[in-house]
């Protein structure tokens, strides 16, 4: 038993050791060849296969396009092939992002989000410098403001490249709004009277994908995007700022008073998303706040008869005296792709060059809004008049984008925040006790993760 | 042990198994413990924090002692159905005259399905907008006041995430504790007939004491795997609304790779592990002591 | 025990019932068992009939229609959308390659150390079994990142055994103790006769030990099949390129823009996926209900 005990020590010991070696290899990312900003390396360029690792609909229009770009490269660079990894459900796939970079194993590109997390990759120069390399292939000017600042951590530096871009409306049915006697809301402090008129009409008045998280997440921003401005979350999220401010507890309140009016269906934070927007499509609820992504089920005839000529949208209602302009709302440009500073060369260079100079082409001809401006959508046949009109309203967007929190928040605060905001809308919890509670979180969690 | 045994002979049937064990589990299990003494997130230096992820836990974080509570409610739940159900169904059993095996396959059927197909199929069950299977079969038998929508009510949800999970394995349980019923001596139960017993008192004087060490064996089982429970919670509420379904696992798991806090995972890993082992000794503890008296 | 109750003292209540009346409330007392097991099984089969009926259902109707009620239309459609989209004919392979290689791990190794440690016997089998009881209540989620690490360090990633390993690995100690507890009762008088007869241990595996284990064999087969078959974690964990997808992995293609499932072609695929499981499942049905039984009444 003596033995046994003292080999098991040994053992213990040594496994620590072994840990302790490959987690050292893993943070020193940038050891080996690359700079992160190198971004014209010298050298032959030598086809072979690359991967990038990604969270996209596997049939939906980046795959398609990047893999009909990839084989017209393979045919003038023979060896080269493009494997294209997707894990489409969000959670899984940063499991397995993180997993990847923490045994220092991803590929020569990945998706992510301007995380925080992301962040602490590209100060170990992890991730090439996006913005010289979109420079240095004389890219740059060809994308959208919005669609880059989306992409961009707090001190303004680049490091992902984004692949759509993205507008998102609340979408409402013009028959039941009738029916109720409202209007469009003119301030978001209008919105929790107009559902208390639709719930008296006997409407759900917003269908609201609560299992997501995010889309609920979305409204917290809403209203410090219109009162404060941007700064408002990149100085909540390190502490600097606090929901107990006037600006925070002016959400909270808002917040708390769309649960109050009834604003979502009952049991919306276990309705997921197809449910969510089976109500809006199928007329039972009066509005849906989603973005352009949707077209093909809201602005094509593949939305049901019934509705279809109802459907329309407004953008995100200001408040008095806000401090961000009409045009300026939600307007992402999804996942970015980042590129990995330990296997960037020359054919992952060349690729590149080739892959972002013909994707807005191949991709705008799919129907979606490309992140560059020299192409113009391809509005499909089957669509209603509502998709032509959203597409243009994408040249008409401010460049100041309101970001999703929960790409802003460290993730602890984000996934505390999350849970309280669906105890906040049930009424659960009030606004004082959400306030205390989130402070205390991210007093405890942001300065650490932002340092 | 056999007599004809060599030294030789004992480690060539041990040492393939316990290879395979050590590198694909105890292995990792001592990392994780090594880890749990740290601070880490997977990309940044590891920093050696001591004892300072348990004191953390143990006396610092609110959800972690939330988790813990609804960890034992989730237990409870899927122990009174996988355990409960599988006694009463195996004792219906055992008085039906046809049709044993029929029945017996289609009990086993829900652990095939995937969990995801279950979680999604209980999400539409649980579902108030629109209603679902159960808030109208409430409205049927005119309880409709009853009605909730079970997956967001901070009340119920907790049970309505153990109830497909206690649901889905009830089936292997009631085999199990079905054959050692069938084992029963019947001359047991003829006298205690003749003696008069009501079959309640059969049950409990004769035929359970007989299945006792079954019994017991398969509690283990349920209540190992129930405090380890993690996909149909994760699927169905995420441990939402708020932490109300929130259980150690998934708390864990969130810590791990939404938090990427390896660290203090690895910590809510070891206390799993620490908790399952004080479950087992309580249950060898209870169960065989009353054997014994 | 808590139940004291003296079977003598209710004697009086019982006896004096009439035969006949005895009877009646026997024929009464049946018929309510079979409606509620009836009730029982409607509960457990139902949901698989709810599968298949979504399966076949057209998006329309499954989005605005009663999701509870018989479809309005029948199609097939589901169906071919969910071949397109996916690989699942591949998946389904990888998923048999997978399940096939643990659970031929999982039944050997597992005989072997039961043998080992319930037949044969050693000093400290009480440790090494203590050692496998570990693996039973650790939560398998927790070895994901230090076993990746471990993994890349040898360049097992992305391979069949990576997910083989600690699928095997993790249900080892249930193996183990199922066996074990079998061996249990195979009377040492079976062993002894064969030693004297000049068996070694090998022989005594070989003849006596395995054939007697078929029935537990299945058991161990058909539970575990039906987890690893159905494993998510492991596999999204260290399986990247798409021509190693497990079908739980396959499962995802059907997950649209910011989370939008297209739920009826992930029902059609579901209801391809078990088919396999399920048709192993019926046909193996009877050896494994008796072998599970027998294990576990031994236990």
């Amino acid at each position: 038993m003596k033995t046994t005990r003292s080999r098991l020590a040994v053992a213990a010991a040594a496994t620590a050791l072994a840990l302790g070696l490959t987690a050292c290899g893993g943070s020193g990312g940038a050891v080996g060849n690359a700079d992160s900003t190198n971004v014209d390396p010298a050298g032959e360029i030598t086809p072979r296969e690359i991967s990038w690792l990604l969270s996209r609909p596997a049939d939906g229009g980046v795959i398609t396009a990047m893999e009909q770009i990839a084989k017209e490269y393979a045919t003038d660079h023979p060896g080269f092939a493009l494997n294209l990894i997707t894990t489409p459900d969000r959670p899984s796939y940063i499991q397995k992002y993180q997993t990847l970079a923490a045994a220092n194993k991803l590929p020569e590109l990945f998706d992510t989000d301007a995380t925080p997390y992301a962040q602490k990759l590209a100060k170990q120069g992890r991730m090439m410098d996006a913005e010289a390399l979109l420079k240095s292939l004389d890219l740059y000017d060809d994308y959208r403001p919005a669609a880059l600042n989306y992409q961009r951590f707090d001190d303004g530096s680049l490091y992902m490249v984004p692949f759509e871009f993205q507008l998102e409306f609340f979408w409402y049915n013009k028959a039941l709004f009738e029916q109720a006697g409202v209007q469009i809301p003119a301030t978001l402090d209008d919105i929790p009277a107009m559902c208390t008129q639709l719930r008296e009409a006997g409407i759900t008045p917003i269908a609201l994908d609560g299992q997501d998280q995010w889309p609920l997440e979305r409204y917290m921003a809403y209203h410090p995007f219109r009162t404060a401005g941007p700064s408002f979350v990149q100085d909540l999220k390190k502490g600097d700022a606090k929901l107990s401010d006037a600006d925070g507890a002016a959400a909270v309140d808002w917040m708390s008073q769309l649960g109050s009016s009834g604003c979502f269906q009952e049991g919306f934070s276990s309705t997921g998303y197809s449910d969510a927007q089976n109500l809006f499509t199928s007329g039972k609820a009066a509005v849906y706040n989603i973005g352009t992504w949707e077209l093909g089920s809201l602005a094509t005839d593949a939305l049901d008869a019934g509705v279809r000529d109802d459907v329309d949208y407004f953008t995100l209602p200001v408040t008095s005296g806000s401090a961000t302009a009409a045009n300026e709302y939600v307007s992402p440009s999804g996942i970015g792709m980042a590129v990995n500073t330990k296997t960037f060369d020359p054919l992952v260079r060349d690729f590149l060059a080739f892959a972002l100079k013909r994707y807005p082409e191949v991709y705008a001809a799919t129907g979606a809004l490309s992140p560059t401006t020299n192409v113009e959508t391809t509005i499909p046949a089957n669509a209603t008049p509502l998709y032509e009109r959203a597409v243009q309203q994408a040249n008409d967007v401010g460049e100041t984008t309101a970001m999703p929190w929960d790409t802003q928040l460290d993730p602890t605060s984000n996934t505390r925040l999350q849970q309280e905001l669906t105890l906040l809308v049930q009424g659960e919890v009030t606004p004082d006790e959400f306030i205390s509670t989130m402070d205390g979180v991210i007093a405890q969690n942001g300065p650490a993760a932002f340092k | 042990m056999l007599p004809n045994r060599s030294r030789l002979s004992v480690l060539i049937f041990l040492v393939p198994p316990l290879l395979l064990y050590a590198v694909a589990v105890l292995l990792p299990i001592l990392q994780s413990l090594f880890l749990s003494f740290f601070q880490w997130d997977g990309v940044t230096d590891m920093q050696f924090v001591g004892l300072g992820n348990y004191i953390y836990m143990l006396t610092g974080d609110t959800v972690f002692w939330t988790a813990f509570l609804n960890t034992l409610g989730y237990l409870v739940i899927c122990l009174i159905l996988q355990l409960g159900g599988a006694l009463l169904v195996a004792s219906l059993l055992t008085m039906l005259r046809r049709g044993r095996e029929l029945v017996k396959t289609l009990y086993l059927l829900p652990a095939v399905i995937s969990t995801v197909a279950i979680a999604f199929l209980f999400q539409r069950i649980y579902s108030l907008e629109p209603a679902g299977l159960l808030n109208r079969g409430l409205e049927l038998i005119g309880l409709g006041g009853l009605q909730t929508a079970w997956l967001s009510d901070v009340g119920t949800v907790l049970a309505a995430v153990s109830v497909p999970e206690g649901w889905r394995f009830t089936g292997l349980y009631m085999l199990i504790i079905y054959a050692a019923l069938l084992a029963v001596p019947q001359e047991l139960e003829e006298a205690a007939k003749l003696d008069g017993a009501s079959w309640w008192q059969t049950f409990w004087r004769i035929k359970f004491p007989h299945i006792r060490p079954v019994w017991i064996t398969t509690t283990i089982i349920a209540t190992t795997y129930a405090l380890r429970g993690f996909d149909i919670p994760y699927l169905l509420t995420n441990g939402g609304p708020g932490q109300a379904s929130e259980l150690l696992t998934t708390y864990m798991y969130k810590t791990a790779f939404t938090s990427t806090d390896y660290g203090y995972a690895s910590t809510i890993a070891v206390f799993v592990v620490i908790e399952c082992l004080v479950a087992v000794g309580l249950i060898l503890l209870l169960l065989r002591r009353k054997a014994d008296a | 025990m808590t139940t004291t109750m003296a079977p003598r003292r209710s004697a009086p209540r019982l006896s004096p019932q009439p035969p006949l009346r005895q009877h009646r409330r026997l024929n009464v007392h049946r018929t309510l068992t079979s409606i509620v097991v009836a009730l029982i099984v409607v509960v457990q089969v139902y949901p698989l009939a709810w599968l298949f009926l979504t399966s076949v259902r057209t998006e329309q109707d499954f989005a605005n229609g009663d999701p509870f009620g018989l479809p309005t239309g029948f199609t097939l459609e589901n169906y071919s959308r969910a071949f397109s989209t996916g690989n699942l004919a591949l998946n389904i392979l990888n998923s048999f390659i997978v399940t096939s290689g643990a659970i031929v791990l999982i039944v050997v190794l597992g005989m072997m150390a039961a043998y080992a440690l319930q037949v044969l016997g050693f000093r400290g089998s009480k440790f090494v079994r203590g050692l496998f009881l570990i693996g039973i209540v650790v939560p398998v989620q927790i070895a994901l990142v230090p076993l990746f690490i471990d993994y890349a360090a040898v360049n097992l990633l992305d391979t069949y055994q990576s997910i083989i390993i600690p699928l095997a690995g993790f249900s080892l100690p249930m193996s183990i103790f199922l066996f074990s507890s079998f061996y249990e009762y195979i009377p040492r008088e079976t062993y002894e006769a064969a030693s004297l007869d000049g068996a070694g241990p090998y022989r005594i595996f070989a003849q006596i030990t395995f054939p007697l284990s078929l029935n537990t064999i299945v058991t161990v087969v058909m539970v575990n099949s039906i987890f690893i078959w159905n494993d998510f974690i492991f596999a999204n964990t260290f399986v990247l390129s798409d021509g190693l997808k497990t079908i739980p992995l396959g499962l995802q293609n059907y997950i649209g823009a910011m989370g939008k499932v297209d739920w009826t072609a992930t029902f059609a695929a579901v209801c391809v996926s078990i088919t396999p499981l399920l048709l192993a499942f019926l046909v193996l049905n009877k050896a494994m209900i008796y072998g599970l039984s027998s294990g576990g009444s031994k236990g």
